[in-house]
């Protein structure tokens, strides 16, 4: 046990999830892939969608292109009779903290949340500058690319990365690719190459949380949340010092990351550069493998790629591992994290 | 085979900008640079805020640069439509002489080879400045600020406001449903679809169950009728913006077709004054002919298709006062 | 609830117009932000974490504000969270706030909504701007239709709403429209909009914001030994269905019955026609006061309109509904929920100023969104366990 939960929130855990396969280009609306994808959740847990108490689905409206894009997601649920629920122009990772933090109301026993984007329904570089200060960066079209390689830049110059070792990140995490090779490529923003950016995905992952009491009833090993939560940043990447990540630290702190050793962690470094620099600001040693899933780099299905994160290190603890970090981000150079933490009990 | 749509959609924004950025803004009409201080550094861009704790920021404004040093760079080969130069440039972290914080923006520098941090730039001004932070079109090598074009000079009224155009392309599939649907009305034929576990019909090429959040494929397929009975409706008197395509009062009416469950929502009804339309009128589907439909004029559209709307059969009125409650 | 209980212990709002040129978005944010925290007696520092909500980011042409408002807001170093559940979205922002407390995970938390329409058009973006659009009265007009042919109500209750709310917001200095001559005849000569809706039974498109300060047990039980009488939070919830399938009820919605009862029930209210005593309920088109009447059980189905036309809902009457002038007066959409749930705090509180409801000690605040599909309501208390009288 640990960051001096609430008995109540101490005692929730992932007892599954769920996610579509992660594809270029999918053909299906995101109404039908999280029509598949919370059914994929529910089945091996013999739940149906009559047994959810709760949802909160996480999407964004800029990403699909519409206005109120996620009341036809509520379609998706199956909310008739009607469900308590919620919805966070967030990532998914974001939609579990609420259900987290309503499931320790206690009144209530089963949550759905959900992350969902179809990336590439428009180009990244034209849509993602909306997101950036109205005033003084959005009308420059600031493209999140250039940010990344600021920021990768910045980590360079105080030693935590350097081009090789970004490379050797993309290779890891790929399992593909021969860095003497990649390093002979172009850049797309110096000294960001093609391998130190993420490929454009479309899909959507759902996960189930429960109290203690049903997880244990409904799996052998819940992967209990033992410590969560988030921090921010000031936005305006000319106000912070791109070689640290502070709320990723504060976040991780408050997790109570250091109570104990963490086998697995999950990061979403969408670029090369965040995982050196998020290994060093969370302080992880040689001997926690970092996303073994291959992170963002291999899949990057926007809104959904943070939760895929705690549904990774979830996998690990269902695998009979003892604890795993999960994070999330959002916004320009990690301007905001995420950190979750799950844990086994025998 | 999935179809794939394309929709362009053009975002116009008028941003205020408040007492601080409108400052900032002002100034860049004439060819100035300010930055504000906060807690004994100079804040540029200017904030009306502490960034670290959110205070608020006495209005002490310091005139900066305009030249300064490159802190930080990353060469664009490739811009996109929304950036400042249409060819390779660098965008950039630029300490102007006398702020703490770098400013972001682009530096023409012909090629990577040309830049290196600590490379002295200035601003690069266009001509005629509306107070927006692209009256600085970029920054070049040197000390020596230039003006682009025949300078209009500075704005006479102090700015307040900023014009902001977003405009993207989405690509969105069509569902399978919708283009069935649609192709079934070239047909002149309403289709819907039958969930196998809760019965309802659905129709508008909606491919699944809300109810049962299961997928309806092709062997769920069913005939509906094209004759229905108007339930509800609205008499809508448009207001004018951007976009809008209708100029006089029009209606939009629910029609339950006959022997179903199904309502077809939001229809418009054709040839009948808008004052005529009235719960319980006995209705029938008129389509687009192939050549209406080839240029898009009038119609439901999306998927249904050649559905142009509805027509009074004649039949008398239907009474039955709970027609007014299906509106779903 | 098992948890302990939560109070609302500061409340602000900004002057809503239809435009705030004066100010940028962020200004605009703030001006509530700070009144809200002056309330409170508490400064940004003493905030664990922030929860902002509002409408569509394409109002204002902003992907995900609360990252460019995270600084604005003073959320530096703590959790920034962002909630969207449409036109109840203000309503979520505060229960979601809320949750965070009663789930013991914070002691002070901001709940901050806001929409600044003036930076886009609201119309336009509906129809995420690809053209025309019905507009939201071209969406709801069936509805009302439906409400006014099976209740059998006359034509006039919804102009007596809208003359209601109107002469309500005279009283309320924050309030967009300040209509002095309004009347039953200017209402029902105003144009007809969306039939059966004229323009006078319609929300305006304001620029706003509205933040409520959240705190446990402690923070409740502070401010009111300070003299400063808090809003304790007897019963949240949120409900949703989905948008079109045949058999759905717009006029009385599921998602609307079972929210009523959700909160009710936390609150060990049984019987809301005499244990509460007034209710900002979302209303930004007069008919929907007597639909929402019906559907939170102040009245029973058809005859909400009953209580319209004999006044219980003005002000002075026994069941005041949204004396702060309400959604038709204000209508920042997205702050637009947080503002009911806000003003039903004040009312509690003792707070509410020259639009207070004498000795108010229970009060509902309720918004919705969409097509009447999703749900958000709380029941505040000017005492933890309100004892109920007869």
């Amino acid at each position: 046990m640990s960051a001096n939960l609430s008995s109540h929130l101490a005692d929730l855990a992932v007892v599954g999830w769920a996610q579509t396969p992660m594809v270029r280009h999918t053909d299906k609306t995101e109404t039908q892939l999280l029509m598949d994808v919370i059914t994929d959740a529910l089945e091996p847990l013999h739940l149906t969608r009559a047994d959810i108490d709760y949802t909160c689905l996480g999407s964004c409206d800029y990403i699909t292109g519409q206005a109120f894009s996620f009341v036809s997601n509520l379609d998706a649920i199956g909310a008739w009779p009607p469900k308590r629920d919620s919805h966070v122009e967030m990532d998914g990772a974001w939609a579990l903290y609420e259900a987290w933090l309503r499931l320790a109301e206690g009144d209530i026993e089963i949550a759905v949340v959900t992350g969902s984007g179809r990336s590439s329904t428009g180009d990244p570089a034209l849509i993602y500058p909306m997101e950036m200060d109205p005033y003084f960066l959005a009308p420059l079209g600031a493209d999140p690319l250039t940010f990344a390689a600021l920021q990768a830049r910045a980590a360079i110059a105080s030693g935590i990365a350097d081009e090789r070792s970004m490379a050797d990140v993309a290779v890891r995490s790929r399992g593909k690719g021969d860095v003497e090779a990649l390093l002979q490529e172009d850049y797309l923003r110096e000294p960001l190459r093609r391998h130190d950016v993420p490929p454009i995905t479309d899909g959507a992952a759902a996960m189930v949380l429960a109290t203690g009491d049903r997880a244990r009833q409904m799996v052998e090993r819940p992967a209990y949340i033992t410590g969560f939560d988030h921090r921010t940043e000031c936005h305006n990447p000319s106000f912070r010092a791109l070689d640290d990540s502070p709320s990723t630290r504060l976040a991780a702190q408050a997790a109570g990351l250091g109570d104990g050793p963490v086998e697995v962690a999950e990061l979403q470094a969408a670029f090369t550069h965040e995982e050196l620099l998020l290994r060093k600001v969370l302080d992880l040693g040689d001997d926690v493998v970092v996303n073994p899933s291959g992170g963002a780099l291999r899949a990057n299905p926007i809104m959904a790629t943070g939760l895929c994160r705690i549904g990774y290190a979830a996998d690990h603890i269902f695998g009979g591992g003892n604890r795993a970090l999960a994070h999330a981000t959002s916004g320009p150079c990690l301007q905001q994290n995420l950190i979750c933490i799950l844990e086994g009990r025998s | 085979m999935t179809r794939f749509v394309e929709s362009t959609i053009k975002f116009p924004y008028k941003r205020s900008l408040g007492p601080v950025m409108g400052a900032f803004m002002s100034a860049l009409t004439e060819r100035r640079i300010l930055g504000i201080r906060c807690n004994g550094s100079v804040l540029v861009p200017p904030m009306e805020w502490d960034p670290a704790t959110g205070a608020e920021l006495p209005h002490e404004f310091v005139e900066v640069g305009p030249v300064g040093t490159v802190e930080s760079w990353t060469w664009v080969p490739v811009p996109s439509e929304q950036h400042p130069l249409d060819r390779p440039f660098a965008f950039a972290f630029i300490r102007l002489d006398g702020a703490s914080t770098p400013l972001f923006h682009a530096v023409d520098a012909g090629s990577p080879s040309g830049l290196q941090v600590g490379d002295r730039v200035a601003p690069r001004w266009r001509g005629t400045r509306t107070g927006r932070i692209d009256d600085i079109i970029c920054l070049v090598a040197g000390e020596d600020p230039e003006t682009s074009g025949e300078d209009t000079g500075a704005a006479v009224e102090p700015v307040t406001s900023m014009d902001y155009l977003a405009s993207i392309t989405y690509r969105n599939p069509v569902p399978e449903a919708a283009d069935r649907s649609a192709a079934a009305s070239r047909e002149h034929r309403l289709l819907g679809l039958r969930c196998p576990v809760c019965d309802r019909v659905y129709a508008g090429g909606r491919g699944y169950c809300p109810i049962d959040a299961i997928e309806l494929g092709p062997e769920c397929e069913l005939d509906l009728t094209t004759k229905g009975t108007i339930t509800n409706f609205v008499v809508v008197t448009p207001v004018q913006y951007p976009g809008q395509t209708e100029t006089e009062p029009f209606v939009r009416a629910f029609v339950l077709l006959d022997g179903s469950h199904v309502i077809v929502p939001y229809s418009p009804v054709i040839e009948l004054a808008a004052d005529q339309v009235r719960v319980g009128l006995r209705v029938e589907a008129v389509w687009a002919s192939p050549a209406e439909e080839l240029d898009e004029s009038g119609g439901m559209g999306g998927s249904w298709g050649s559905l142009v709307g509805w027509i009074p059969t004649g039949e008398p009125a239907i009474d039955d006062p709970d027609l007014v409650n299906r509106i779903f | 609830m098992s948890t302990s209980p939560v109070a609302v212990i500061g409340v602000g709002q900004t002057h809503h117009k239809s435009r705030r040129l004066d100010v940028s978005f962020g200004g605009l944010v703030r001006e509530a932000v700070f009144r809200a925290l002056d309330d409170a007696h508490l400064t940004m520092a003493d905030i664990d974490a922030v929860v902002l909500g509002k409408a569509p980011d394409i109002f204002e042409g902003v992907m995900k504000p609360e990252l460019y408002l995270s600084d604005a807001l003073g959320a530096v170093g703590k959790p920034m969270f962002r909630v969207h559940t449409a036109g109840s979205v203000g309503g979520t922002t505060a229960i979601v706030a809320a949750s965070h407390v009663q789930a013991g995970k914070h002691r002070t938390v901001l709940a901050v909504a806001f929409e600044k329409q003036s930076e886009g058009n609201a119309q336009f973006a509906l129809g995420s701007g690809k053209g025309a659009s019905l507009g939201a009265g071209g969406a709801f007009a069936p509805f009302i239709r439906a409400y006014i042919q099976r209740s059998g109500a006359p034509e006039h209750i919804g102009w007596k709403v809208a003359v209601k709310d109107r002469l309500n917001a005279l009283k309320n200095p924050y309030a967009h429209l300040k209509i002095e001559d309004i009347s039953i005849e200017k209402v029902k000569s105003s144009p007809m909009m969306w039939e059966p809706i004229r323009f006078l039974e319609s929300c305006p498109s304001s620029d706003g914001a509205c933040a409520v300060v959240i705190a446990d047990e402690a923070g409740g039980l502070a401010a009111a030994a300070d003299g400063r009488p808090p809003a304790w939070i007897l019963g949240t919830s949120s409900r949703s269905e989905p948008p079109s399938f045949p058999g759905r009820d717009p006029v009385r919605p599921a998602a609307a019955l079972q929210c009523a009862a959700d909160v009710y029930a936390q609150a060990g209210i049984t019987d809301p026609r005499r244990q509460v005593d007034m209710a900002e309920l979302y209303v930004p088109f007069s008919w929907l006061e007597p639909i929402w009447l019906e559907a939170f059980g102040f009245a029973d189905e058809g005859e909400g309109w009953k209580l319209v036309d004999e006044g219980a809902t003005e002000l002075e009457g026994r069941l005041p509904i949204n004396a702060s002038g309400g959604v038709l007066s204000s209508n920042p959409i997205g702050a637009s929920g947080l503002l009911r749930f806000a003003e039903a705090a004040n009312q509690v509180r003792g707070a509410a100023g020259e639009h207070q409801v004498d000795g108010a000690k229970v009060a509902i605040g309720m918004a919705y969104g969409a097509n009447n599909q999703y749900f958000s309501t709380w029941a505040v208390g000017s005492s933890r366990r309100p004892e109920w009288e007869g």
